[in-house]
């Protein structure tokens, strides 16, 4: 730090310096009685040093709601949020996933989560106007190989997918250019991964976006069942390196996380979240549910959706905590085009006809043609 | 008043010129000025200050009074005062008028009141609605005031702020009776209290032990300020800490900063906590975060939790009020009582908005069945 440019008695700054104090943390971390012990400066002087050492840490002035709310910070406040590329899902969501902060999404496997992140990674890359951020994706993948095969089937239906977008702003923009992937087989890596490589490539504008597929992977297994303290700090180094990236380069980060069972009752040592019906929490306890701001768990149920000529399960995405939206759920399915959410009053079948659309374990679609019980024949998709 | 000169906390030189001049207790000086004990005495001017100012300090009250302004040190106050500072503090309602009424009014202004929970349980809807509390007019049960809200996870959203500004406008507006509250209503619009409602980032704990360094001259110069708020003060500081006791060390001396805040400018300062697993005896509870000695810094600690579906806020330590747990709910419109009171009838009643709420617009969204 450099004290001259301090608005302080030169005199207080020669005692600064004799101290041997380097930086502005060192100041601001000592009480006042201990830089007095220190510097061997009366207590008043002390007292300017902190504020003149505090008012230079700290350049930004207070703003007010308004200006938030007006669109005039746009670094504290960027006044739009990330879409999925479909209105129901961001109308649960309120827009979209926030551009700063984590967002979680948890989910039993099977459930369609990498599919929510794999279709992040494509609308991330339109233009702002149109719910993006006109940039690219990281996706890191801790557990499976990325699933390309299901990618380059997204990007083929984008059209159909994003059908209130132009066609030709869709076809013009190279999707699998944009989307960079790391893969990340232990916690040294991903911290490499997290430390080096990602900073690089958010402050040259490549990417905007950044999704972790499998949070739980790695901190689950690379610790056993006494190493918690240890993980817990593992763990806290990690968010708070990602939550530091997400509000300097206003980057939305989605971390997909695992669940566990629920296999006693209510217990006061675990934090339910108010979900006491269900039989899976997410993973990783408190000591992450603290760093996240926004929790979804997407939920298979039993039953067909149909929409056109395909149907699927059905999946419930839940809000179970926002700062700004209430607990709320929307159904949705898995489509060949996508994830899309299905609107209150679409076709749901009661009981369980064999599923049209598979999830294939390497993240690929297959539809089969068996039409449901007592429906006209489903054409050829 | 009857205490010797000789055991006053003096020089035993002042003391000797003190007794040989002929002064032996307390009594004898009591009247005098810093000139006259000067001449009488033999004793320098200062040292003739410093004697009556040991005086006065050591008679408190009483003699305060009695010495008037010339150089006086703010002796102590009675109870009785106190009392009547206190009430004229007042508190910030929360809207939960249970929860208003067991911590006797609201969140209390001067003093300092944290509130943990686990996450999404309802912390920063509070802290929101106290931000938007204290804003509302004097004549509807308000404080009239405004807020600084310092935010250190990135969770202040100011969409959900608008949305429960609107609802307070709204709630004031249907309780509007008189000529008075409608002129107070007219400045009292979404605008006007998003643009009272000051905002904060921190995005370590250097900074926020920056920022907490300058508030003291940034309450100065805003005095209608009557609500800090930090949320959350452990997010900062539970990670990056290898060396817990510099940890602790910081809290306590941001403790004493806070206390010495909320005493002096009159501001009501809010700390939001996170919580933490704890193993005992092969049990596992949930406590609040940052250790043991943290949970001396407030004085009064709420701690929000879920039994079930339902939320509870429990006063977990007040000096002033009764331990008690109170159901609450969060609403589009924000932090609610668990069921409306009743509508107000025709007859004006004298309580503030707390007893006279609305039915809220729009029912709660139920979760679709599976």
């Amino acid at each position: 730090m450099n004290w001259e440019e301090l608005d302080l008695n030169p005199r207080i700054i020669a005692a600064v310096k004799r101290a041997n104090v380097k930086s502005a943390k060192e100041i601001l971390s000592l009480s006042g009685p201990d830089l007095q012990r220190l510097t061997k400066l009366s207590k008043a002087d002390v007292h300017h040093l902190h504020t003149a050492v505090a008012q230079a840490y700290c350049k930004r002035p207070p703003v007010t709601a308004l200006q938030l709310l007006r669109g005039e910070c746009p670094s504290l406040e960027p006044g739009h949020r990330l879409s999925f590329g479909c209105a129901v899902l961001d109308a649960l969501l309120r827009g979209g996933i926030p551009l700063c902060g984590i967002t979680e999404l948890a989910g039993e496997s099977g459930a369609g989560k990498t599919q929510f992140g794999l279709q992040l990674c494509l609308s991330v890359q339109y233009p702002v106007e149109h719910g993006g951020l006109g940039s690219g994706a990281v996706f890191i993948c801790t557990e499976d190989s990325f699933p390309i095969k299901r990618l380059r089937q997204l990007i083929a239906q984008q059209p159909h997918l994003r059908e209130d977008l132009p066609k030709a702003l869709v076809r013009s923009i190279r999707f699998s250019d944009n989307i960079y992937i790391e893969h990340t087989a232990d916690l040294k890596a991903l911290q490499t991964c997290i430390s080096q490589r990602i900073p690089v490539l958010l402050s040259r504008g490549l990417v905007r976006l950044v999704v972790v597929d499998s949070v739980a992977g790695l901190f689950r297994n690379e610790f056993q069942a006494d190493e918690t303290i240890e993980r817990t700090r593992h763990l806290l180094t990690f968010s708070s390196a990602l939550h530091r990236l997400s509000h300097t380069y206003h980057t939305p980060v989605l971390c997909i996380n695992q669940v566990t069972d629920v296999v006693d009752g209510p217990n006061p040592g675990r934090c339910d979240f108010g979900l006491v019906e269900s039989r899976v929490l997410p993973a990783l306890g408190l000591a992450w549910a603290n760093q996240v701001m926004v929790r979804l768990m997407l939920r298979r149920l039993g039953g067909c959706v149909t929409a056109g000529e395909q149907s699927c399960i059905p999946r419930r995405l839940e809000v179970v905590f926002a700062p700004h939206l209430p607990r709320d759920t929307c159904l949705c399915g898995v489509w060949l085009e996508g994830v899309r959410g299905v609107p209150l009053g679409e076709d749901t079948h009661g009981e369980p006809p064999p599923p049209q659309q598979q999830l294939l374990p390497d993240g690929q679609v297959r539809t089969t043609h068996r039409p449901a019980a007592g429906a006209e024949g489903a054409g050829d998709t | 008043m009857h205490r010797t000169i000789a055991s006053l906390p003096l020089a035993p030189s002042v003391k000797i010129k003190l007794t040989s001049a002929g002064f032996d207790t307390c009594a004898d000086l009591k009247d005098l000025r810093p000139l006259q004990l000067c001449k009488e005495a033999g004793i320098s001017q200062e040292e003739a200050l410093e004697v009556l100012q040991t005086l006065r300090s050591d008679d408190g009250a009483g003699v305060a009074s009695h010495a008037g302004g010339a150089g006086a040190v703010s002796g102590g106050l009675t109870a009785l005062q106190l009392l009547q500072k206190e009430h004229a503090l007042g508190d910030i309602i929360t809207f939960c008028s249970a929860l208003d009424s067991a911590l006797g009014g609201g969140v209390p202004v001067g003093k300092t009141t944290e509130v943990c929970g686990a996450p999404g349980v309802g912390k920063t809807q509070l802290c929101l609605q106290l931000a938007v509390d204290v804003q509302i007019p004097v004549c509807f049960g308000g404080r009239g005031g405004r807020a600084l809200y310092v935010d250190t996870e990135g969770s202040f959203l100011v969409q959900r702020a608008a949305d429960m500004a609107h609802a307070a406008v709204e709630h004031c507006r249907v309780v509007t009776q008189d000529a008075e509250q409608q002129a107070a209503l007219k400045d009292f619009t979404v605008e006007n209290i998003l643009s009272r409602l000051s905002l904060v980032r921190c995005h370590d704990y250097v900074e926020l032990l920056a920022r907490c360094y300058l508030l003291p001259d940034f309450l100065t110069k805003h005095p209608e300020v009557q609500l800090v708020v930090i949320d959350s003060i452990a997010f900062p500081f539970r990670h990056d800490f290898e060396d817990f006791s510099q940890r602790t060390r910081l809290l306590n001396g941001l403790a004493q900063q806070l206390i010495q805040l909320a005493t002096e400018h009159n501001v009501a300062v809010v700390l939001t906590n996170q919580m933490t697993t704890k193993v005992w005896n092969g049990q596992s509870k949930l406590i609040p975060a940052l250790g043991e000695s943290w949970g001396h810094a407030a004085t009064q600690r709420l701690i929000l939790h879920w039994e079930g579906t339902q939320r509870l806020a429990s006063i977990y330590k007040s000096p002033s009020q009764m331990e008690a747990t109170i159901p609450y709910r969060i609403t589009e419109d924000g932090f609610r009582d668990l069921a409306p009171p009743p509508f107000p009838t025709a007859q004006p009643t004298s309580s503030g908005p707390a007893h006279s709420v609305q039915q809220r617009k729009r029912p709660r969204m139920e979760p679709l069945p599976s």
